[in-house]
């Protein structure tokens, strides 16, 4: 999984986002690293939704223009899991092997 | 109605790049979030803001979202080949002169003339149209058009086909290096055909045009 798409799950697992909210909370989970343009976020979330691990939760108007609110399926929120686990694991191992040249504590 | 902005108008000249059918569902909101992240007034669209829209609608046009893994990694490589063919043409370029002394020693310069005319100079031509060929077939099976999978066979064919001549003729008109670039094309080719033609990927093309 890219990081991009793994960031896009992150943000709408506690609840639905709207394209700007999620450009807003990808920034904020990976620290100012990532920031995500338009067209790569339009890309990934047609993507997404065909690969039927986010859908449309809701829509509104907001001061005159549409704003689609997204969240996890089942099937998402299964695949975000997985993903963070194995990440977690492949984490886990490489600072046990960096512990003993104390370059981490 | 208040007049949209000259921001707001540059922006869908670029949004208008995208498929009809995207845009007729995603205009709006893309263009709701590209308002919302431009910085404090701004007057036009940012160089890289419009790269990366110009990204996402080519790829929207070649069916790189909407298309199941295998057709997206052929999709991939029917772009590769487009790169390879021209890259064929190029390594032809570069050994056309070793080639050309090496030819010389045994045979007639005007032999060389007719050897040029007849068999280095359509391969020449050829190849450009051949990398509009393939970027054409990768747009069509991205898309999942019934009939992108027996063309790109028929392109396969001709591949394959170029290849055996060129083996047939061996060093004798073509540098290894011509022979070797050939060869990677043909494979990608091979797997381009693997993929399209895989049991995931085969229900996609049997969709209406408008599902996908």
């Amino acid at each position: 999984m890219q990081e991009a798409t793994f960031l896009i799950l992150t943000a709408l697992a506690d609840g639905s986002q709207h394209g700007y909210g999620i450009i807003a909370e990808v920034q904020e989970i990976s620290g100012g690293r990532v920031r995500l343009r338009a067209g790569t976020l339009y890309t990934a979330l047609d993507r997404l939704r065909v690969d039927g691990l986010i859908e449309v939760d809701r829509e509104e108007i907001v001061e005159g223009r549409l704003r689609r609110y997204y969240r996890l399926t089942p099937e998402g929120t299964e695949r975000l899991a997985a993903e963070a686990a194995r990440l977690q694991a492949n984490a886990r191992a490489a600072l046990a092997r960096l512990k003993p040249l104390g370059v981490v504590t | 109605m208040t007049e949209p902005s000259r921001l707001e108008r540059g922006y869908r000249r670029v949004l208008a790049c995208y498929p009809k059918e995207f845009r007729r569902a995603n205009e709006e909101e893309i263009l709701a979030v590209l308002l919302a992240t431009a910085a404090e007034g701004r007057q036009r669209a940012g160089l890289a803001e419009c790269a990366d829209l110009l990204r996402g609608a080519i790829k929207m046009h070649l069916g790189m979202s909407r298309s199941p893994r295998p057709v997206l990694n052929a999709v991939r490589l029917m772009c590769a080949g487009a790169v390879l063919t021209l890259a064929v043409l190029a390594t032809v370029l570069v050994t056309l002169g070793s080639l050309r002394s090496d030819f010389i020693q045994n045979f007639t310069a005007a032999q060389w003339h007719t050897v040029m005319l007849t068999q280095i100079v359509p391969v020449l031509a050829s190849a450009p149209i051949g990398a509009g060929v393939w970027l054409w077939l990768a747009w069509a099976n991205g898309r999942g058009y019934d009939w992108a999978r027996p063309a790109f066979m028929a392109l396969f064919g001709v591949v394959t086909t170029g290849l055996l001549l060129g083996v047939g003729e061996g060093t004798a008109l073509y540098a290894p290096a011509d022979l070797i670039a050939a060869t990677v094309l043909w494979l990608v080719g091979l797997a381009v055909i693997v993929l399209i033609f895989s049991k995931t990927a085969s229900p996609y093309y049997q969709q209406e045009p408008a599902q996908q």
